[in-house]
This record gives C-alpha cells, structure tokens and sequence, in this order.
C-alpha cells in the first residue's frame, strides 16, 4: 500500500498478476519467457488480443482482469495442459476456450490478495472475449496493462476499474 | 478402487483430472459443470470421493458442500481452487470438505490429496479397512 493509504493498480493487483503469470509460464508451462522487467503502463485506450480470457474481483475491491494471447502462445499453452493428449478438431476450439479462461483463473487466485487487510480476493468465473475489443479509460477509470514477452509470442494483462482502489471500500465505510 | 465424481466449470480442467484418475486406478462416477449439478450426481450416483471446483457460476464449490452434507456424510470431498490464502482452507473445511487441493493441479498433488485423506481414514478405522475396503484396486 502507498503512504497516503491508497492502493495502486500498479503495486497491489497488477505486478503479483505479472510475476505469478512469468513464474507459470515459465514452470508450469514451460515457455520462456523473454525478459523479466516488464513496463507497466497506464494507457487511454488499449486494444484486447483475440484471444482474451476475462474475470472480475469481488468484495471490497471491484476490477476487472484481462488476460490475452497471440494465437501461437495460446496454440503452446493450450499443447502444454493437454500434456500430449491429442484432441479432435471439432473440440480444439472449446478447449482453447478453456484453457484461456483456466489460466487466468488459476493466475489471479493465486496471486491476488485484499491490499486491505491481505486476506482472499475473491474472484468471479472467467469469460471469455471472443473477438478483439478495445477498453477506453473513462473520468473515473483506470487502466493499468502489461506485456510479458515470450517465445511464442506476448500475453497482455490489463486491470480495470476505479481510479483509486480504495474508492469503494471508502464509500462503503460512509455508508 | 474410488468411484469419483469431478466437479469443475472447466473442460480442461475436468478433462485432465478424470486422466489422473484413471491413471491412479480409481474409477470416474461422473462430472458436473456447477454446484447444482454436482449436488443431483452426488443423489444419482453415489461417489466415494468428490473433486469439487470452488469458483463456479449459478452455484460455487462451498454452498454446493454444505447442501450435500445435508444428505450425505459419508462422500470424502476435495477442494480444487486457485485460492491459497488460508481462510479458503478453513471455510471450505468448515463446509464439511476433507482435503483441499491448490491450482494448478497435476497427478501427483492429486494422488497425494487422495492418500492423505484415507491415510487420515485408516487412521481413524484402521489399515484393514483401508486395504481391503478402499483401495482393494
């Protein structure tokens, strides 16, 4: 948490979402991962890949997650849970799905915690984004985005929600 | 031999545990995709063991334990979550889980997750019971 007791996107939900997903990549999937610093940035506008997994956290902090892939990334990820098994061509597609929407799953819980007080940040089922979308930052929003670079090709994370995380939490305890 | 039922929103999920099943000699009783679902297999089939996701839609993992505690005791249930922090451990015991198993998942954590809990079982009834009842694959 910063000095004036606000949490940032930048500290509190996206980094432990970057180095949890280059330590999945890495060992649970193994695909290499091209540099570890990675920017984070703090665009208007950011451009979802196709294939863009999605899920919401729940309680006292409200944002939004979304994980992307370019299609030989997603092809590497989705051989590696399959772990040899061969599938038909008509279910390939379902699988992808699946993965895209596991991996975030399994990302996020894994990393994510209240910066309020450190316990369990609840997490909604994933969707999925099946066409490539835009997100535009409004008044009261922020976006905070990453790519992690790897041998296959990049994975976009970007957190969504309000301008300071706290903002909700504050106005509940007004309430 | 386990008859198990796997309960996952997830096909790659619910696909990958029902290999490791097979691959530890237990049999799969079936799979459901939510709570509401897992609750009516749990009635029809009659597992020994239950995988049970916690983060579903229409109904999650916990609510799902606590409604089948309502009319089975005996199920042994494993919690498969994304979740590490220790209050989802505790919630999910307290909803009458046995074992609590952590993404992501693979063969072995899973075969180990079994054995604790019927090694905690031939604790409880003694290794007999164990041999000849429960693992008599």
């Amino acid at each position: 948490m910063n000095e004036d007791n606000t949490a940032s996107f930048e500290h509190e939900i996206l980094s432990p979402l970057i180095q949890r997903s280059i330590s999945f990549l890495k060992e649970d999937l193994d695909i290499n991962v091209v540099s570890e610093k990675i920017d984070i940035i703090s665009p208007k506008k950011i451009k979802l890949k196709k294939n863009t997994a999605m899920l919401g956290t729940g309680g006292s902090i409200q944002v939004l997650i979304t994980m992307g892939y370019d299609d030989k990334l997603l092809d590497k990820v989705v051989k590696s849970f399959l772990e040899g098994e061969e599938v038909e061509e008509d279910e390939l597609e379902e699988i992808q799905e699946s993965v895209s929407c596991e991996v975030v799953n399994t990302i996020a819980g894994n990393a994510l915690k209240n910066p309020l007080d450190g316990t369990t940040l609840g997490i909604t089922p994933p969707i999925l984004i099946s066409e490539a979308k835009s997100l535009f930052k409004q008044k009261s929003s922020q976006i905070a985005a990453a790519t992690i670079e790897t041998e296959f090709g990049d994975m976009l994370l970007a957190v969504v929600g309000p301008k300071e995380l706290f903002s909700q939490t504050l106005n509940f305890k007004e309430l | 031999m386990l008859n198990i039922l796997v309960v996952d929103d997830s096909l790659i999920i619910r696909k990958n545990i029902k290999k490791y099943i097979t691959n530890l000699g237990h049999a799969i009783a079936g799979e459901a995709k939510n709570g509401s679902m897992a609750i009516e297999q749990c009635k029809e089939l009659n597992p020994d063991l239950i995988t049970m996701d916690i983060t579903m839609p229409d109904m999650d993992g916990i609510e799902a334990v606590k409604k089948i505690r309502e009319f089975n005791t005996e199920v042994n249930i494993i919690m498969v979550t994304s979740h590490g922090q220790e209050e989802m451990v505790v919630s999910s015991l307290k909803a009458g889980a046995q074992g609590y198993l952590l993404k992501p998942i693979n063969e072995e954590k899973l075969s180990q997750s079994i054995s604790n809990i019927y090694e905690d079982y031939a604790e409880e009834f003694g290794d007999e019971l164990l041999d000849d009842e429960l693992l008599d694959d």
